[in-house]
């Protein structure tokens, strides 16, 4: 409750766990429905049918179908009002476990050596002050959950 | 990534499921580890139940909001018996941790008004994680930037493991704590000094950071302030306080604990 002004947005942060030399990429989206989200881990995630010939100006959301992409099965969930684009986020996310591998290979060495101490592998969280949303801590506390650290 | 209900691995497991919702000013995580196999959609409903609450807790008690119950309580617009249950339940419970404190967590002694933020967050994320229990989830971590409610655990015998961010640099950890329940940490750094003595009213702490856990996030929240404005005084209390460990770091890096704080190996 203390620190910054909530933004009237809703704001849903997915994470994708990243490239071979580890980074982690935050994809921050800003979606117009309150009430909306993404969530990780569903593999067939529930569909929005969009409604045909709506009003126009009518804010509307469809989840994309699941598909294969090069790190595994994602699906993207748009929001529209009338014609325009308002917002894309990630509905699911399903790692290759080989992909797994590599990030365990490649971005928990990184993170670990760059940025916290060796004893910190294999912890489900991090426990400090009233971080900021931005705040490092927040973020790699994401990056290791996604990354089953 | 397993997809079986059980058998979460207790190395390199990974979430389930992974929500992030910005509420509260800051960022709330859930993170589903077992989910005893229940249902996407009843599963989704309990997530949308417990990110709501959230928001209620928010809409009631932010300070920042200027219509907020908790302010219009605060400039006398209203009296309690005009404000939302949750309200009188939070003001309840802070009486106790007041209490518990020995004085050293007091939203009475606020400047500006009685104001009940120190223990409103522990409180709202512990809530989340029971709405979402009510599901059939049986190990979940609910994550409110750094305050953390956790049910179950990585498999059975294996808890969760949370670290303790060093105050005097972020970056690190100072040590690793294996998780039954809940932890709160309360600190000045990063912000600044931003905790009010209540004795004085005025900012002051005496140790850099204060870590309470237990089995409520609620309480473990508000001794966590009081233990980081208090220091050695509040530390021997929570000593007395069944279920409730605490761990401080100083200025020199020097820790204090209590008897049976839950450090890693």
């Amino acid at each position: 409750m203390t620190g910054r002004r909530s933004s009237p947005f809703k704001t849903s942060r997915v994470l994708l766990a990243a490239t071979s030399a580890g980074f982690v990429v935050v994809l921050s989206v800003h979606a117009v429905m309150p009430g909306r989200k993404a969530i990780a881990g569903f593999t067939t995630p529930p569909s929005t049918t969009p409604t045909s010939t709506p009003p126009s100006g009518a804010t509307r959301s469809a989840i994309g179908a699941s598909e294969q992409f090069g790190y595994g099965t994602i699906s993207v969930k748009v929001t529209v009002q009338g014609t325009h684009i308002t917002a894309v986020s990630v509905a699911s996310f399903q790692p290759l476990e080989s992909y797994s591998q590599q990030l365990t290979d490649y971005a928990v060495p990184y993170l670990t050596s760059e940025a916290m101490s060796a004893q910190s592998a294999n912890i489900q969280g991090v426990s400090g002050a009233s971080y900021s949303s931005a705040g490092f801590a927040q973020s790699l506390q994401s990056a290791l959950g996604q990354l089953g650290l | 990534m397993t997809t079986s209900g059980i058998g979460v691995k207790s190395q390199g497991a990974r979430p389930r499921v992974h929500l992030e919702e910005e509420v509260m000013g800051t960022v709330v995580t859930f993170d589903i580890y077992d989910d005893a196999g229940v249902a996407p959609t009843l599963l989704a409903q309990h997530l949308e139940m417990a990110r709501t609450s959230l928001h209620d807790a928010d809409r009631v008690f932010s300070t920042w909001r200027e219509a907020s119950p908790i302010n219009r309580l605060r400039r006398g617009e209203l009296g309690l018996r005009e404000m939302p249950t949750d309200v009188t339940d939070v003001l309840a419970s802070c009486m106790v941790a007041r209490s518990l404190s020995g004085g050293w967590f007091d939203p009475w002694s606020m400047p500006g008004g009685i104001d009940p933020t120190g223990y409103v967050k522990g409180w709202a994320t512990q809530r989340a994680l029971e709405i979402l229990l009510r599901s059939g989830v049986r190990s979940a971590i609910v994550n409110a930037a750094g305050d953390i409610a956790c049910a179950g655990d990585l498999g059975i015998g294996t808890p969760f493991r949370v670290g303790i961010v060093n105050p005097r640099s972020p970056r690190e950890l100072a040590c690793v704590v294996t998780l039954r329940g809940a932890i709160a940490t309360s600190g000045v750094y990063e912000r600044g000094p931003h905790l009010i003595d209540p004795h004085t009213r005025r900012a002051g702490t005496r140790v850099e950071s204060a870590s309470v856990t237990g089995p409520d996030l609620g309480l473990a929240d508000a001794l966590a302030t009081a233990l980081c404005v208090g220091g050695a005084d509040v530390l021997e209390r929570i000593e007395g306080i069944e279920g409730y460990e605490a761990l401080t770091i100083g200025s020199d890096g020097t820790q204090a604990q209590t008897s049976s704080f839950p450090l890693a190996e």
